[in-house]
Protein backbone atom coordinates (compact mmCIF):
# COMPACT_ATOMS: atom_id res chain seq x y z
CA UNK A 1 0.00 0.00 0.00
CA UNK A 2 1.79 3.09 -1.19
CA UNK A 3 -0.03 5.49 1.13
CA UNK A 4 1.23 3.55 4.13
CA UNK A 5 4.78 3.78 2.78
CA UNK A 6 4.30 7.47 2.29
CA UNK A 7 3.22 7.67 5.91
CA UNK A 8 6.28 5.69 6.91
CA UNK A 9 8.49 8.27 5.24
CA UNK A 10 6.70 11.11 6.99
CA UNK A 11 6.77 9.16 10.27
CA UNK A 12 10.54 8.93 10.17
CA UNK A 13 10.93 12.62 9.46
CA UNK A 14 8.59 13.51 12.28
CA UNK A 15 10.94 11.95 14.79
CA UNK A 16 12.97 15.15 14.80
CA UNK A 17 10.02 17.31 15.73
CA UNK A 18 8.99 16.05 19.18
CA UNK A 19 9.54 18.41 22.08
CA UNK A 20 12.37 16.72 23.94
CA UNK A 21 11.93 15.95 27.62
CA UNK A 22 14.88 16.84 29.85
CA UNK A 23 16.52 14.59 32.43
CA UNK A 24 15.08 16.81 35.12
CA UNK A 25 11.57 16.25 33.75
CA UNK A 26 12.12 12.50 33.75
CA UNK A 27 13.33 12.57 37.37
CA UNK A 28 10.14 14.43 38.21
CA UNK A 29 7.99 11.84 36.48
CA UNK A 30 9.56 8.94 38.37
CA UNK A 31 8.12 10.28 41.57
CA UNK A 32 4.63 10.77 40.20
CA UNK A 33 1.89 8.28 40.97
CA UNK A 34 0.81 5.78 38.39
CA UNK A 35 -2.85 5.77 37.36
CA UNK A 36 -2.80 2.41 35.63
CA UNK A 37 -5.74 0.03 35.83
CA UNK A 38 -3.57 -2.53 37.60
CA UNK A 39 -3.12 -0.11 40.46
CA UNK A 40 -6.86 0.52 40.61
CA UNK A 41 -7.63 -3.17 40.59
CA UNK A 42 -5.23 -3.64 43.50
CA UNK A 43 -6.78 -0.80 45.51
CA UNK A 44 -10.36 -1.90 44.86
CA UNK A 45 -9.50 -5.53 45.64
CA UNK A 46 -7.92 -4.66 48.98
CA UNK A 47 -11.00 -2.61 49.85
CA UNK A 48 -13.20 -5.57 48.88
CA UNK A 49 -11.27 -8.09 50.95
CA UNK A 50 -11.38 -5.68 53.88
CA UNK A 51 -15.07 -4.95 53.42
CA UNK A 52 -16.16 -8.58 53.61
CA UNK A 53 -13.96 -9.26 56.59
CA UNK A 54 -15.35 -6.25 58.44
CA UNK A 55 -18.87 -7.49 57.66
CA UNK A 56 -17.98 -10.91 59.04
CA UNK A 57 -16.42 -9.32 62.12
CA UNK A 58 -19.46 -7.12 62.80
CA UNK A 59 -21.80 -10.08 62.68
CA UNK A 60 -19.80 -12.21 65.06
CA UNK A 61 -20.61 -10.28 68.24
CA UNK A 62 -21.40 -11.92 71.54
CA UNK A 63 -25.16 -11.74 71.19
CA UNK A 64 -24.85 -13.65 67.97
CA UNK A 65 -22.70 -16.28 69.66
CA UNK A 66 -25.29 -16.65 72.45
CA UNK A 67 -27.99 -17.10 69.89
CA UNK A 68 -26.02 -19.82 68.12
CA UNK A 69 -25.52 -21.53 71.45
CA UNK A 70 -29.23 -21.44 72.18
CA UNK A 71 -29.85 -22.99 68.77
CA UNK A 72 -27.30 -25.66 69.59
CA UNK A 73 -25.26 -25.14 66.43
CA UNK A 74 -22.23 -23.46 67.93
CA UNK A 75 -19.85 -26.28 67.05
CA UNK A 76 -21.23 -26.53 63.58
CA UNK A 77 -20.77 -22.78 63.04
CA UNK A 78 -17.24 -22.93 64.40
CA UNK A 79 -16.32 -25.53 61.78
CA UNK A 80 -17.98 -23.41 59.09
CA UNK A 81 -16.01 -20.39 60.27
CA UNK A 82 -12.69 -22.21 60.17
CA UNK A 83 -13.39 -23.48 56.66
CA UNK A 84 -14.44 -19.99 55.67
CA UNK A 85 -11.17 -18.45 56.87
CA UNK A 86 -9.12 -21.08 55.08
CA UNK A 87 -10.99 -20.26 51.88
CA UNK A 88 -10.55 -16.50 52.37
CA UNK A 89 -6.80 -16.92 52.93
CA UNK A 90 -6.71 -19.11 49.82
CA UNK A 91 -8.41 -16.38 47.81
CA UNK A 92 -5.98 -13.75 49.04
CA UNK A 93 -3.03 -15.99 48.22
CA UNK A 94 -4.27 -16.66 44.67
CA UNK A 95 -5.01 -12.96 44.22
CA UNK A 96 -1.52 -12.01 45.36
CA UNK A 97 0.04 -14.61 43.07
CA UNK A 98 -1.96 -13.39 40.07
CA UNK A 99 -1.18 -9.79 40.89
CA UNK A 100 2.54 -10.50 41.09
CA UNK A 101 2.43 -12.25 37.73
CA UNK A 102 1.23 -9.12 35.95
CA UNK A 103 4.22 -7.94 33.96
CA UNK A 104 4.48 -5.26 31.33
CA UNK A 105 7.29 -7.31 29.81
CA UNK A 106 4.91 -10.05 28.73
CA UNK A 107 3.20 -9.99 25.38
CA UNK A 108 0.07 -7.85 25.24
CA UNK A 109 -2.12 -10.92 25.12
CA UNK A 110 -0.47 -12.52 28.15
CA UNK A 111 -0.56 -9.25 30.09
CA UNK A 112 -4.27 -8.86 29.47
CA UNK A 113 -4.88 -12.46 30.53
CA UNK A 114 -3.05 -11.89 33.82
CA UNK A 115 -5.09 -8.77 34.54
CA UNK A 116 -8.36 -10.51 33.69
CA UNK A 117 -7.53 -13.48 35.91
CA UNK A 118 -6.52 -11.20 38.80
CA UNK A 119 -9.86 -9.49 38.56
CA UNK A 120 -11.65 -12.81 38.23
CA UNK A 121 -10.20 -13.99 41.55
CA UNK A 122 -11.77 -11.03 43.30
CA UNK A 123 -15.01 -11.53 41.42
CA UNK A 124 -15.13 -15.17 42.53
CA UNK A 125 -14.42 -14.02 46.06
CA UNK A 126 -17.46 -11.78 45.91
CA UNK A 127 -19.67 -14.57 44.54
CA UNK A 128 -18.37 -16.81 47.28
CA UNK A 129 -19.34 -14.23 49.88
CA UNK A 130 -22.79 -13.80 48.39
CA UNK A 131 -23.16 -17.57 48.51
CA UNK A 132 -22.15 -17.57 52.18
CA UNK A 133 -24.65 -14.80 52.91
CA UNK A 134 -27.40 -16.77 51.18
CA UNK A 135 -26.44 -19.90 53.09
CA UNK A 136 -26.42 -17.99 56.38
CA UNK A 137 -29.85 -16.56 55.69
CA UNK A 138 -31.25 -19.98 54.82
CA UNK A 139 -29.74 -21.58 57.94
CA UNK A 140 -31.03 -18.72 60.10
CA UNK A 141 -34.54 -19.15 58.77
CA UNK A 142 -34.51 -22.90 59.32
CA UNK A 143 -33.09 -22.40 62.81
CA UNK A 144 -35.64 -19.73 63.58
CA UNK A 145 -38.48 -22.06 62.67
CA UNK A 146 -37.16 -24.91 64.74
CA UNK A 147 -35.63 -23.12 67.75
CA UNK A 148 -37.02 -19.63 68.23
CA UNK A 149 -39.87 -19.83 70.80
CA UNK A 150 -41.74 -16.84 69.31
CA UNK A 151 -41.55 -18.39 65.90
CA UNK A 152 -42.67 -21.77 67.17
CA UNK A 153 -45.73 -20.32 68.89
CA UNK A 154 -46.54 -18.28 65.80
CA UNK A 155 -46.18 -21.39 63.70
CA UNK A 156 -48.43 -23.37 66.05
CA UNK A 157 -51.01 -20.63 65.77
CA UNK A 158 -50.86 -20.81 61.98
CA UNK A 159 -51.14 -24.61 62.11
CA UNK A 160 -54.17 -24.32 64.40
CA UNK A 161 -55.78 -21.92 61.97
CA UNK A 162 -54.91 -24.14 59.04
CA UNK A 163 -52.68 -21.55 57.29
CA UNK A 164 -49.49 -23.56 57.69
CA UNK A 165 -48.50 -23.93 54.05
CA UNK A 166 -49.44 -20.35 53.17
CA UNK A 167 -47.33 -19.09 56.03
CA UNK A 168 -44.29 -21.16 55.06
CA UNK A 169 -44.65 -20.04 51.43
CA UNK A 170 -44.85 -16.45 52.55
CA UNK A 171 -41.67 -16.77 54.64
CA UNK A 172 -39.79 -18.49 51.79
CA UNK A 173 -40.85 -15.86 49.24
CA UNK A 174 -39.83 -13.00 51.52
CA UNK A 175 -36.43 -14.57 52.14
CA UNK A 176 -35.87 -15.27 48.46
CA UNK A 177 -36.77 -11.68 47.60
CA UNK A 178 -34.39 -10.43 50.24
CA UNK A 179 -31.55 -12.58 48.88
CA UNK A 180 -32.34 -11.58 45.29
CA UNK A 181 -32.23 -7.88 46.16
CA UNK A 182 -28.86 -8.22 47.92
CA UNK A 183 -27.33 -10.17 45.03
CA UNK A 184 -28.88 -7.81 42.50
CA UNK A 185 -27.42 -4.74 44.18
CA UNK A 186 -23.94 -6.25 44.34
CA UNK A 187 -24.09 -7.52 40.80
CA UNK A 188 -25.06 -4.08 39.53
CA UNK A 189 -22.39 -2.37 41.62
CA UNK A 190 -19.60 -4.59 40.32
CA UNK A 191 -20.87 -4.48 36.78
CA UNK A 192 -20.60 -0.69 36.93
CA UNK A 193 -17.31 -0.56 38.82
CA UNK A 194 -15.37 -3.00 36.69
CA UNK A 195 -17.33 -2.16 33.59
CA UNK A 196 -16.04 1.39 33.66
CA UNK A 197 -12.55 0.43 34.75
CA UNK A 198 -11.99 -2.37 32.27
CA UNK A 199 -14.07 -1.34 29.29
CA UNK A 200 -11.06 -0.49 27.16
CA UNK A 201 -9.12 -3.55 28.24
CA UNK A 202 -11.96 -5.92 27.41
CA UNK A 203 -12.49 -4.32 24.02
CA UNK A 204 -8.82 -4.75 23.18
CA UNK A 205 -8.72 -8.24 24.62
CA UNK A 206 -11.65 -9.27 22.43
CA UNK A 207 -9.98 -7.73 19.42
CA UNK A 208 -6.80 -9.69 20.06
CA UNK A 209 -8.76 -12.92 20.50
CA UNK A 210 -10.55 -12.24 17.25
CA UNK A 211 -7.24 -12.12 15.40
CA UNK A 212 -6.34 -15.54 16.74
CA UNK A 213 -9.61 -17.16 15.67
CA UNK B 1 23.12 1.80 44.18
CA UNK B 2 19.50 2.83 43.66
CA UNK B 3 20.72 6.27 42.73
CA UNK B 4 23.00 4.77 40.07
CA UNK B 5 20.07 2.77 38.78
CA UNK B 6 17.94 5.89 38.59
CA UNK B 7 20.67 7.82 36.83
CA UNK B 8 21.26 5.10 34.29
CA UNK B 9 17.53 4.79 33.65
CA UNK B 10 16.99 8.52 33.19
CA UNK B 11 19.93 8.77 30.81
CA UNK B 12 18.77 5.88 28.64
CA UNK B 13 15.18 7.04 28.66
CA UNK B 14 16.20 10.49 27.56
CA UNK B 15 18.13 9.05 24.65
CA UNK B 16 15.26 6.79 23.65
CA UNK B 17 12.37 9.10 24.41
CA UNK B 18 11.21 9.30 20.82
CA UNK B 19 9.86 5.76 21.07
CA UNK B 20 7.45 6.98 23.73
CA UNK B 21 6.66 10.18 21.87
CA UNK B 22 5.74 8.17 18.79
CA UNK B 23 3.41 5.91 20.75
CA UNK B 24 1.78 8.93 22.36
CA UNK B 25 1.44 10.41 18.90
CA UNK B 26 -0.71 7.49 17.75
CA UNK B 27 -2.66 6.87 20.94
CA UNK B 28 -3.50 10.35 22.14
CA UNK B 29 -4.59 13.66 20.76
CA UNK B 30 -3.66 16.99 22.24
CA UNK B 31 -0.65 18.06 24.25
CA UNK B 32 -2.06 17.24 27.70
CA UNK B 33 -3.02 13.70 26.79
CA UNK B 34 0.37 13.22 25.15
CA UNK B 35 2.15 14.32 28.34
CA UNK B 36 -0.13 12.21 30.51
CA UNK B 37 0.53 9.00 28.59
CA UNK B 38 4.24 9.85 28.34
CA UNK B 39 4.36 10.07 32.12
CA UNK B 40 2.48 6.81 32.67
CA UNK B 41 4.78 4.98 30.26
CA UNK B 42 7.81 6.45 32.04
CA UNK B 43 6.49 5.21 35.39
CA UNK B 44 5.81 1.73 34.01
CA UNK B 45 9.27 1.58 32.41
CA UNK B 46 10.85 2.62 35.67
CA UNK B 47 8.87 -0.04 37.55
CA UNK B 48 10.03 -2.69 35.10
CA UNK B 49 13.60 -1.40 34.90
CA UNK B 50 15.05 -3.65 37.65
CA UNK B 51 14.12 -6.58 35.40
CA UNK B 52 15.97 -5.09 32.46
CA UNK B 53 19.26 -6.92 32.37
CA UNK B 54 20.77 -5.42 29.29
CA UNK B 55 20.38 -8.65 27.33
CA UNK B 56 18.41 -6.78 24.74
CA UNK B 57 18.75 -3.18 23.70
CA UNK B 58 17.04 -0.65 25.91
CA UNK B 59 14.94 0.42 22.94
CA UNK B 60 13.69 -3.10 22.17
CA UNK B 61 12.78 -3.58 25.80
CA UNK B 62 11.10 -0.17 25.99
CA UNK B 63 8.91 -0.82 22.95
CA UNK B 64 7.09 -3.60 24.65
CA UNK B 65 6.48 -1.91 27.99
CA UNK B 66 5.43 1.31 26.26
CA UNK B 67 2.99 -0.39 23.91
CA UNK B 68 1.55 -2.51 26.71
CA UNK B 69 1.00 0.59 28.76
CA UNK B 70 -0.77 2.40 25.94
CA UNK B 71 -2.99 -0.55 25.00
CA UNK B 72 -3.62 -2.23 28.32
CA UNK B 73 -2.80 -0.25 31.42
CA UNK B 74 -3.65 3.27 30.41
CA UNK B 75 -7.19 4.15 31.41
CA UNK B 76 -8.04 7.34 29.64
CA UNK B 77 -10.06 6.91 26.52
CA UNK B 78 -8.34 7.58 23.23
CA UNK B 79 -11.41 7.31 21.07
CA UNK B 80 -12.72 10.83 20.92
CA UNK B 81 -10.27 12.64 18.73
CA UNK B 82 -11.26 16.06 17.50
CA UNK B 83 -10.49 16.87 13.89
CA UNK B 84 -8.65 20.01 14.92
CA UNK B 85 -5.88 17.98 16.49
CA UNK B 86 -4.71 16.84 13.07
CA UNK B 87 -3.20 20.24 12.44
CA UNK B 88 -0.13 19.08 14.25
CA UNK B 89 0.67 16.85 11.30
CA UNK B 90 1.75 19.88 9.31
CA UNK B 91 4.83 21.00 11.11
CA UNK B 92 7.37 18.44 9.99
CA UNK B 93 6.73 18.97 6.29
CA UNK B 94 7.50 22.63 6.34
CA UNK B 95 11.24 22.27 6.62
CA UNK B 96 11.28 20.00 3.60
CA UNK B 97 10.47 20.79 0.06
CA UNK B 98 6.86 21.81 0.09
CA UNK B 99 4.69 19.28 -1.59
CA UNK B 100 1.09 20.20 -1.06
CA UNK B 101 -0.41 17.06 -2.51
CA UNK B 102 1.83 14.78 -0.51
CA UNK B 103 1.18 16.72 2.65
CA UNK B 104 -2.54 16.42 2.14
CA UNK B 105 -2.25 12.70 1.57
CA UNK B 106 -0.22 12.19 4.75
CA UNK B 107 -2.74 14.16 6.71
CA UNK B 108 -5.53 11.95 5.43
CA UNK B 109 -3.49 8.86 6.26
CA UNK B 110 -3.05 10.02 9.84
CA UNK B 111 -6.76 10.64 10.11
CA UNK B 112 -7.42 7.14 8.82
CA UNK B 113 -4.98 5.57 11.28
CA UNK B 114 -6.66 7.43 14.13
CA UNK B 115 -9.89 5.65 13.28
CA UNK B 116 -8.33 2.24 13.87
CA UNK B 117 -8.70 0.49 17.21
CA UNK B 118 -5.87 0.15 19.74
CA UNK B 119 -4.67 -3.24 18.52
CA UNK B 120 -4.71 -2.20 14.89
CA UNK B 121 -2.78 0.92 15.79
CA UNK B 122 -0.17 -1.24 17.50
CA UNK B 123 0.32 -3.23 14.29
CA UNK B 124 0.55 -0.05 12.22
CA UNK B 125 3.00 1.41 14.72
CA UNK B 126 5.30 -1.57 14.47
CA UNK B 127 4.97 -1.56 10.70
CA UNK B 128 5.98 2.10 10.58
CA UNK B 129 8.89 1.25 12.85
CA UNK B 130 10.07 -1.44 10.42
CA UNK B 131 9.55 -4.26 12.90
CA UNK B 132 9.39 -7.72 11.38
CA UNK B 133 6.47 -10.09 11.87
CA UNK B 134 8.43 -12.13 14.37
CA UNK B 135 8.70 -9.16 16.71
CA UNK B 136 5.12 -8.07 16.07
CA UNK B 137 3.88 -11.55 16.90
CA UNK B 138 5.99 -11.75 20.07
CA UNK B 139 4.98 -8.33 21.28
CA UNK B 140 1.26 -8.81 20.85
CA UNK B 141 1.19 -12.51 21.65
CA UNK B 142 -0.40 -13.62 18.40
CA UNK B 143 0.96 -15.98 15.75
CA UNK B 144 3.05 -14.64 12.89
CA UNK B 145 0.58 -15.86 10.30
CA UNK B 146 -2.27 -14.10 12.05
CA UNK B 147 -0.22 -10.93 12.44
CA UNK B 148 0.37 -10.95 8.68
CA UNK B 149 -3.29 -11.60 7.91
CA UNK B 150 -4.34 -8.83 10.29
CA UNK B 151 -1.86 -6.38 8.76
CA UNK B 152 -3.32 -7.06 5.31
CA UNK B 153 -6.81 -6.50 6.66
CA UNK B 154 -5.72 -3.23 8.20
CA UNK B 155 -4.34 -2.09 4.85
CA UNK B 156 -7.68 -2.91 3.23
CA UNK B 157 -9.48 -1.10 6.01
CA UNK B 158 -7.31 1.98 5.61
CA UNK B 159 -7.93 1.95 1.87
CA UNK B 160 -11.64 1.83 2.51
CA UNK B 161 -11.47 4.74 4.95
CA UNK B 162 -9.46 6.77 2.42
CA UNK B 163 -11.71 5.93 -0.53
CA UNK B 164 -15.18 5.38 0.87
Amino acid sequence: MEELDLLKKAWKKEERSFDQVSEKDIYGMLHQKSSSIVKWILIISIVEFAFWNVIAFLFSDEKYQDKLQSYGIEDFMLVVNVINYVIVVGFIYVFYKNYRSISTLDSTSKLMQSIVSTRRTVQNYIWYNLFIITLTIVISIVMMFSHNPDMISLMNKQVAEGHESVFICFCVVISLLFIAVIIGVFWLFYKLLYGILLKKLFANYKELKKIEL
Amino acid sequence: MSQDLEQSFVKQLKENQNIIHKICRLYTSGEDAHKDLFQEITIQLWKAFPKFRGESKFSTWAYRVALNTAITLYRKSTRSIATSSFDTTNHFIKQEEYNYEEEEQIKLMYQAVYQLNDIEKALVFMYLEDKDYEEISETLGISQVNARVKMNRIKTKLKKILNP
